[in-house]
């Protein structure tokens, strides 16, 4: 089990060095292939690794194993050592599963691109950085997975290095993102102070209870948490990373990455007990986020974009759940939501594909009608997104929406934002569908339609959709309500909730969530899909989308240019420099009326030992 | 027996230097000569680290011979654990410059190669020497190479930049040289493993300044920007990544334990200064116009954040500095290295005239991206290692310090990322010529081993951190002032 679980981590590195290293020798085509069967074969042993904790004892599910100690100092140690329970192998099964999935999509999607290799080697970087972050066996590892996801995010998003825009936002995501490793290392020093060390184990039972010390520590790992899930105030980057390619966005920006924020929380829930007002701030900033994104996705024209910030909302619902202390139902929602946001993802993509690279809707218009099968496919996701029943979203959504239920009048108003957020993701996700696939086919649509030999994509898109598919409509049978429930009691060892909702509360959620879910598709429909009027402009706000951007290069970018600027010319120039345009001329006289009385060398060095010789003599006198 | 190794790691780069500079070999023999030395070099280091006793806290691999008696001057080299590491880097970082030196044919050069082999030595020196007068006397030792090495090859405002390199250090050497005189004669010893701590304010000062400016430290940091603009890429390259360590390591090995309780007196001053000089350091990077200007002053800033660590005296902090001065000295000299690299292809470092170079270079598009993305303390570095637990161990100091140095991890990211991009994406600068050819063998050969040196450290940044200080740890030794125990 441990042999598996570092095969696991260590296959997808292993292909991103043989890719590196290989460099021209292999074809494109193998560096894809290489890439896709390294992250199968971490699936495998994840595989293998759930198999074997599920025939283990019920209390004998968390291991630890330590290869080696990593980083020490003084009494502390910090060991390189992988977590295997309930929890890592849940997300172990998503991230290689999904992953494998879509880095096979990606060798279709990629064909011919200009760097493949490069791809498949950051992709695979991407798969060994997300394996680290889940299975990391204390906080430091689990920071350091956390800080590689953003650096292959970094990369992947910037892949297209001649496009300024790509790279823009490349490096915004890269700078929001350290913020939050900045914050949560904070708490991990704190952690250090506090509890003597960072595993799992040490930090769960000596940290602080109660007090401004628990109260910081869980707000720099929920800074962390939401700079890497893009929660508010720190969602900025993740529209501008739709620049990467998609099936980019579709790992790292819908199913896996964003969604490690969720994974934090849920691990170091205890941290977050021990300072119940920063979790209720987590659920707080989880409902907003929702409701914000809800409403900007309204106006979004770029088809990439509106399904991006559709995740931020979706991530707005997991935060809510585990900021409510539901996480098997936060970790339910995040396993569902990588099934049919990659889904959603993936089906763009094959649109945008066949319509050369194109990803505006107004153009995009009818596209539905040439491309069939992904119509059906796209439809499942989004009804999937929506929460109909029986597709898996329905499942996982109402859980969180009635876990509210539990929590007071503050949990009430998460409740009714969840609802309100049911109501605008049926909006925003019909809308989407019914311009795009419905109606007839725009010109451009019809001009730039290419089919790959008769079909909607190469097989390997083709086939991976297909599963996506399959699992966005069964995927959400693993629980239901409070009548079957394996996933929590399959989480309860590490993350047992302590926001549990009755079968009454489920139900009174299930029936108003899935109801304003449909009042939005008819809405949806009612604009778009019988009227087919074209997308409106948006109100400025919202085009503006709350002008954070705006407020981030006034906060931070702009006082740090002005200050660096200011400094330049008011301290580095005229007393760094300056002042020593008086010393070496003081020094350039003394020396010239010094080299008269001397041959003229090394005058320097000449009144220095002058200078020396001064010095000593006071100091043998005041020394003796 | 052991302690020949240490004489001959100051000796052999010596000879070397002597042989290269005394017979008339045409150029291309000087320099194989030299590359051949500082390889024996790094291997006469293996030697010496494999033979070092790691669990031992005392000095080991030492010698002793009297110099001048009626002064009781000495003749004492020996190595701490942390020296392994420093006279490692050191070995490993020259033998690059060197060979890069040597790559690009560098003109006279006899001279030249005699005088890096003579600042190799007189590193190392610095790093061993066990008696306070000749760890003056190599303190000193450094400068007349550099001085040269400089004056000599560098750009076209080299004259300036040499001057002021020049008096900067004097001057701190001045006020060291009075403390140590004062301290040795008071003492009635000049053997750093006896001298008894003291509490004298100007004595610590003394040292404190020279070390400051060597390091450097806002704001005795006024020779940096001429210097390392204007010397040779290599050379900067020994300046940022060696020599400047010799400052930290004088703060390592003297000021702090020898002056203890003054120290702890001092340390709010020293860490203001280290957070100003990390902030300012970093902000000034984010604005540079030129690729070396960005090294450069991301080099204070690294220094600001080892002192950060060394000042906030415990265990963290020091394992920390040890472990991320290694760090900063394969970082730095790569980078400058890189920055030569560049600037042969494009005679330029303006970033505003580069750009685009990744396009069909694929061998310095990974090199300075990986190096890059180390530098900036990418998670699961080993310079991400050594900024946690420096920044742990400021925490510990007092809250602010931490906080700072958490926030310089962002604008480590905002200059770094701004100095990749600009030179390897978007548009292709109007300096870049078409033609410009991807990495050399001879380049590849100097920097990957240093890159890969980085990734190693990466994978166990522990070798360093767990080993540089004897099982009473860091802080219990430098409280007590690093006497020899016998």
């Amino acid at each position: 089990m441990r042999l598996a679980a570092w095969i696991c981590l260590l296959l997808p590195l292993a292909s991103t060095v043989g890719i590196t290293l290989a460099g021209t020798r292999i074809s494109r085509r193998f560096a894809g292939y290489l890439s896709t069967v390294t992250t199968m074969g971490a699936f495998a042993a994840a595989v293998f690794d759930f198999v074997a904790l599920s025939h283990g004892q019920a209390d004998d599910r968390q291991h630890v194993t330590t290869s080696w100690t990593w980083l020490s100092a003084g009494p502390y140690h910090f060991g390189m050592s992988l977590l295997i329970d309930p929890l890592s192998v849940m997300m172990m099964l998503i991230v290689a599963g999904v992953g494998s999935l879509i880095v096979a999509y990606s060798v279709g999607y990629m064909d011919g691109e200009d760097e493949e290799r490069r791809y498949f080697a950051y992709m695979s970087l991407f798969v060994f950085s997300m394996l680290l972050l889940v299975q990391g066996g204390n906080l430091l590892l689990l920071l350091a997975g956390w800080g590689m996801v953003g650096l292959s995010s970094y990369l992947l998003i910037g892949f297209y290095q001649d496009r300024a825009s790509a790279i823009a936002a490349a490096k915004k995501a890269f700078v929001m993102n350290a913020f939050g490793d900045a914050t949560m290392a904070l708490a991990l020093f704190l952690l250090i102070l506090h509890t003597g060390g960072l595993d799992f184990v040490t930090v769960f039972a000596n940290a602080p209870r109660g007090g401004t010390v628990a109260n910081l520590i869980a707000l720099g790992l929920l800074g962390g948490a939401a700079a890497k899930s893009a929660q508010l105030p720190l969602h900025t980057w993740l529209p501008d990373a739709m620049e990467g390619p998609t099936p980019v966005s579709a790992l790292i920006h819908a199913a896996t990455m964003v969604t490690a924020g969720v994974y934090l929380i849920a691990r170091t829930h205890i941290l977050f007990e021990n300072a119940w007002f920063i979790q209720d701030l987590a659920a707080g900033i989880g409902a907003a986020t929702l409701l914000m994104a809800g409403l900007i996705a309204l106006v979004q024209v770029d088809i990439k974009r509106v399904i991006a910030y559709s995740t931020m909302s979706q991530i707005g619902y997991m935060f809510m759940a585990v900021g409510l202390g539901a996480y098997p139902n936060g970790m339910f929602h995040l396993m569902t939501h990588a099934f049919f946001k990659a889904l959603l993802f993936m089906g763009a993509g094959l649109a945008i594909h066949a319509v050369a690279g194109e990803q505006d809707i107004r153009k995009l218009s009818g596209v539905g009608k040439l491309m069939p099968q992904t119509k059906w496919l796209f439809l499942i996701g989004s009804l999937a997104l929506v929460g109909i029943p029986p597709f898996a979203g329905f499942f996982s959504k109402d859980g969180i929406i009635a876990a509210g239920l539990t929590h007071g009048w503050y949990g009430e108003l998460l409740t009714l934002a969840g609802l309100i957020g049911a109501f605008l993701t049926g909006i925003y996700t019909f809308r989407l569908f019914f311009i795009v696939f419905t109606g007839e086919p725009s010109a451009f649509a019809r001009e730039h339609f290419h089919a790959h030999h008769g079909k909607e994509g190469p097989l390997s898109m083709r086939w991976t959709v297909g599963v996506l598919g399959v699992l966005s409509t069964v995927g959400g049978f693993l629980q239901f309500g409070t009548a079957w429930h394996p996933l929590t009691d399959w989480l309860a060892p590490v993350a047992a909730p302590i926001a549990e909702a009755s079968g009454t509360q489920e139900a009174v959620a299930s029936i108003l969530a899935v109801a304003l879910g449909l009042a939005g598709i008819g809405v949806a429909w009612f604009i778009y899909g019988a009227k087919r009027a074209a997308a409106p402009a948006a109100p400025r706000l919202l085009e503006h989308k709350f002008y954070w951007d705006e407020l981030y290069n006034w906060l931070w970018y702009h006082p740090a240019d002005l200050i660096a600027r200011g400094l330049d010319a008011l301290v580095e120039r005229p007393l760094i420099a300056g002042s020593l345009n008086a010393v070496t001329g003081g020094f350039g006289l003394g020396s010239r009326e010094l080299g008269r009385a001397q041959t003229g060398l090394v005058r320097t060095y000449a009144l220095a030992l002058a200078g020396g010789v001064a010095i000593l003599a006071v100091v043998f006198l005041s020394v003796r | 027996m052991t302690g020949w190794l240490t004489t001959l790691l100051i000796l052999i780069p010596l000879a070397g230097a002597f042989v290269i500079a005394v017979v008339p070999w045409p150029a291309w023999w000087a320099g194989s000569l030299a590359a051949l030395t500082s390889l024996i070099e790094i291997g006469l280091w293996i030697t010496s680290a494999s033979k070092f006793h790691f669990g031992d806290a005392s000095l080991q691999q030492s010698q002793r011979a009297s110099w001048f008696t009626d002064l009781h001057v000495q003749w004492h080299v020996g190595q701490y654990a942390f020296s392994v590491w420093l006279v490692g880097m050191t070995a490993i970082v020259m033998a690059a410059c060197v060979i890069y030196g040597w790559w690009v044919g560098r003109t006279r050069a006899r001279a030249y190669f005699a005088l890096m082999l003579v600042l190799t030595s007189a590193v190392v020196g610095v790093f061993t020497a066990q008696d306070l007068l000749l760890f003056y006397a190599f303190f000193e030792a450094m400068l007349i190479p550099l001085y040269v090495l400089i004056g000599v090859w560098g750009g076209a405002g080299r004259m300036r930049a040499t001057l002021t390199f020049v008096i900067y250090t004097v001057v701190g050497s001045l006020l060291m040289l009075a403390s140590v005189i004062a301290y040795g004669l008071h003492e009635g010893t000049f053997d750093l493993t006896q001298l008894p701590q003291r509490s004298s304010t100007w004595l610590f000062l003394g040292f404190v300044i020279a070390f400051a400016i060597k390091a450097p430290l806002f704001p005795f940091h006024g020779w940096l920007p001429s210097a390392y603009r204007e010397a040779p890429p290599e050379v900067a390259a020994v300046l940022s990544g060696v020599i400047s360590k010799a400052g930290l390591y004088g703060l390592l090995r003297i000021a702090i334990p020898k002056f203890a309780s003054v120290a702890y007196d001092w340390r709010i001053v020293f860490l203001v200064l280290a957070s100003i000089s990390l902030v300012y350091g970093s902000l000034l990077a984010f604005r540079a116009p030129d690729f070396r200007g960005v090294v450069m002053y991301s080099s204070l800033a690294q220094s600001g954040l080892i002192v950060l660590g060394l000042f906030s005296l415990n265990d963290l902090g020091f394992d920390g500095a040890v472990l991320q001065m290694v760090n900063h000295a394969l970082i730095s000299s790569s980078l400058f290295l890189i920055a030569g690299m560049v600037e042969r292809r494009t005679s330029t470092g303006e970033l505003r005239l580069l750009g685009g170079m990744a396009r069909k270079r694929p061998l310095l598009a990974t090199v300075l991206m990986t190096t890059g993305v180390i530098a900036l303390a990418v998670p699961l570095s080993t310079s991400f290692a050594g900024e946690f637990l420096i920044l742990a161990g400021a925490l510990q100091q007092q809250w602010i310090w931490a906080v700072i140095g958490a926030a310089a991890i962002v604008l480590a990211a905002m200059y770094m990322l701004r100095l990749i991009s600009t030179v390897l994406h978007q548009d292709v600068g109007s300096a870049v010529p078409e033609g410009a050819l991807d990495l050399r063998v001879g380049e590849l050969a100097v920097v990957v081993p240093l890159v890969l040196c980085l990734i190693a450290l990466s994978a166990w940044p522990n070798l360093i951190s767990s080993h540089s200080f004897g099982p009473p740890s860091a802080s219990i030794q430098l409280e007590s002032g690093l006497v020899a125990s016998k």
